[in-house]
């Protein structure tokens, strides 16, 4: 598998890196394929991170927005009257929120 | 991460319950245009970054003529990713100043510069212009060929307005042509004048922002907007935009890292092809156009005097707009601004293609 | 077996999951910088290419210095013939070693440390001998290279 996907990546990523190839051409980015492909790699965890993070605070919004449509943010509880229930909860024990 | 503890020390020494009162009360309002709202955010980001990589390469940079561009060569050859964040540096300028002219096209589109929030444009405007010159000026530190040649040709430019023209010319250059003076000189600007200039007019803006609210476009206006709550609910989305900028601008530096052209030379010729940065090819196509003499008087000097005045309308175009001000729509203002939009992106395009 | 009910919360599960994960970018992004912010901190290089004539003349039992990375190194004629190159720096705490020609030895004035002319430490506190290098002379090159490292001259 690492096999194929370092194959792809010498057949596209080359290209662009041939390009500035003047006499004295001042070495931008490292010219070793074994750097390269550490390069590229990094790129894409890099990537796969972000997508994670956003994942998760998406997860985040939703809880934050149901919590809200709930009421249940406001800290203002009158007293007497029973807070709206979440699924799944009895009336019982509330202390988990 | 609950550090109670921190808190209660904190909060027996300071009351902070206007300012928490504040933040839990700020809001948002949500409509088919609130998209256009994450553009100063975004903007303040990239600041960021641009600061921080700045920051790690004023480490290594030498800003002397006789070393800049040795030491830029060494921060990319020699050093530990010296030469992805300079790559990062110089895309994160590029999509910085990017971001700020959509911001700009943004708010002149939708009118937020009306009353009462019209500070909030002037400073605005003039972060745009220092955020120019942080680009110039750091574009000259690199010290090869093109930049050198570039930057003659910017400040020699400036030269050409009536009066105060040569003053300027002689303050930017620091001598009557781009020599070391000029590369210390631009340092002085890039690493401390413009960064102190930047956060201190940045601060001011985002404070009015936040006096003032998000504004909302008149068409809008009577309606009845949802409010979102910016803590938690924007702040998230900020972050979620944010992330993705993150991604991209790594993304771009780490595919199209800048070349390093030649050393200048002073007495070299100016090479070929010579073309200043993406954001001033508007106005050297602007330029271009005027011939070289209009009824006896100098053409190019007529062209700086009207790209002048232009700036100079848009930069007062608050106080022009009386219509938006009163709180009406303001058809003619739109228009005036789809006109500076268009003029910018045909002008730009063409001067990128010629 | 299925729970009755959930050993964490929502909250803290996402809390958690979210703190965790951005705590790894930020530590994997600050890792980057500070590898960029400390470079090559201490490291020696393989090998320094220089240029023979200066070193290859050089009046006999005198030393003439090189740079090896940060650190000095000395180029010694210990004859006509036989030459030696060494790393300048005291095995004790790393002071740089003064050669005296009167009597052939490299002496350390940080804690009075003496080596003989092959670098072997014979009095005071250096525990090691001096490092001994490898060269070579190639053209009108002088390869200086640590013991054992291959030299591969980047195409000039």
């Amino acid at each position: 598998m690492k096999l194929a996907v370092f194959l792809i990546f010498m057949i596209f990523f080359k290209v662009p890196l041939l390009w500035g190839q003047a006499k004295q051409a001042i070495e931008v980015f490292p010219s070793t394929p074994f750097y390269q492909y550490i390069i590229y790699e990094n790129l894409a965890i890099f990537w796969i991170a972000i997508i994670g993070l956003i994942v998760i605070i998406r997860m985040k919004l939703r809880e934050i927005e149901r919590v809200q449509k709930l009421g249940l943010d406001k800290t203002d509880h009158r007293p007497g009257v029973p807070l709206p229930l979440e699924d799944g909860e009895n009336g019982g024990d509330r202390e988990g929120f | 991460m609950n550090c109670q503890k921190l808190k209660d020390w904190f909060d027996e020494r300071y009351d902070t319950s206007a300012l928490k009162k504040f933040a839990g009360e700020k809001l948002v309002p949500s409509h088919r245009h609130d998209l256009w709202y994450y553009t100063g955010g975004i903007i303040v980001f990239l600041f960021s970054i641009q600061f921080i990589t700045g920051m790690m390469l004023a480490f290594y940079y030498v800003p002397h003529a006789d070393f800049a561009h040795k030491s830029i060569i060494e921060i990319v050859t020699k050093l530990n990713m010296g030469w992805f964040f300079r790559s990062l540096h110089h895309w994160g300028s590029q999509l910085t100043i990017f971001f700020l002219f959509v911001h700009l096209f943004a708010v002149l589109l939708l009118k937020s510069y009306r009353k009462p929030r019209e500070l909030l444009w002037f400073s605005g405007f003039i972060l745009l212009g220092i955020a120019v010159f942080f680009g110039l000026s750091g574009y000259l530190l690199l010290w090869d060929e093109r930049a050198f040649a570039a930057v003659r040709v910017a400040t020699g430019g400036s030269g050409a307005l009536p009066i105060v023209g040569p003053f300027i010319k002689a303050f930017l250059r620091g001598g009557i042509d781009v020599t070391g003076e000029t590369l210390t000189r631009f340092y002085a600007f890039h690493v401390s004048i413009l960064p102190l200039a930047t956060v201190f007019l940045m601060v001011l803006h985002v404070l009015l922002v936040q006096v003032h609210g998000m504004s909302v476009p008149l068409s809008l206006k009577e309606k009845n907007l949802p409010q979102t709550p910016f803590f938690p609910n924007v702040v998230y989305k900020d972050m979620a935009v944010w992330l993705v900028v993150l991604g991209v601008t790594v993304t771009i530096a780490t595919l199209f890292p800048p070349e390093i052209g030649q050393k200048a030379d002073p007495l070299a010729p100016t090479p070929e092809n010579i073309k200043p940065e993406w954001y001033f090819l508007f106005l050297f196509q602007t330029l271009k156009l005027f011939p070289g003499e209009i009824l006896g008087l100098n053409g190019e000097t007529i062209a700086i005097l009207l790209i002048t005045a232009g700036i100079f309308a848009l930069f007062i175009l608050p106080l022009l707009d009386r219509k938006s001000r009163l709180g009406e729509k303001s058809t003619l203002f739109t228009l005036i601004g789809v006109v500076y939009l268009l003029y910018f992106l045909i002008m730009t395009l063409i001067g990128y293609l010629s | 077996m299925k729970l009755d009910y959930s050993l964490v919360t929502r909250r803290t599960f996402l809390n958690t999951l979210f703190g965790g994960w951005l705590l790894a970018f930020l530590s994997g992004s600050v890792v980057a910088l500070l590898r960029f912010a400390f470079p090559t901190l201490g490291k020696e290089p393989d090998f320094v290419v220089l240029k023979a004539d200066d070193f290859m003349n050089i009046p006999i039992n005198s030393t003439k210095p090189f740079a090896w990375g940060g650190k000095v190194g000395l180029f010694f004629r210990k004859d006509e013939r036989n030459m030696v190159a060494l790393k300048g720096v005291c095995t004790h705490m790393d002071c740089n070693v003064a050669y005296k020609p009167e009597e052939r030895k490299f002496y350390c004035p940080c804690h009075k440390g003496w080596f003989d002319e092959n670098g072997k430490n014979i009095k005071g506190p250096p525990p090691k001998p001096l490092e001994i290098f490898e060269f070579t002379v190639e053209g009108d090159k002088l390869i200086v290279a640590r013991k054992g490292v291959k030299v591969e001259l980047p195409k000039a």
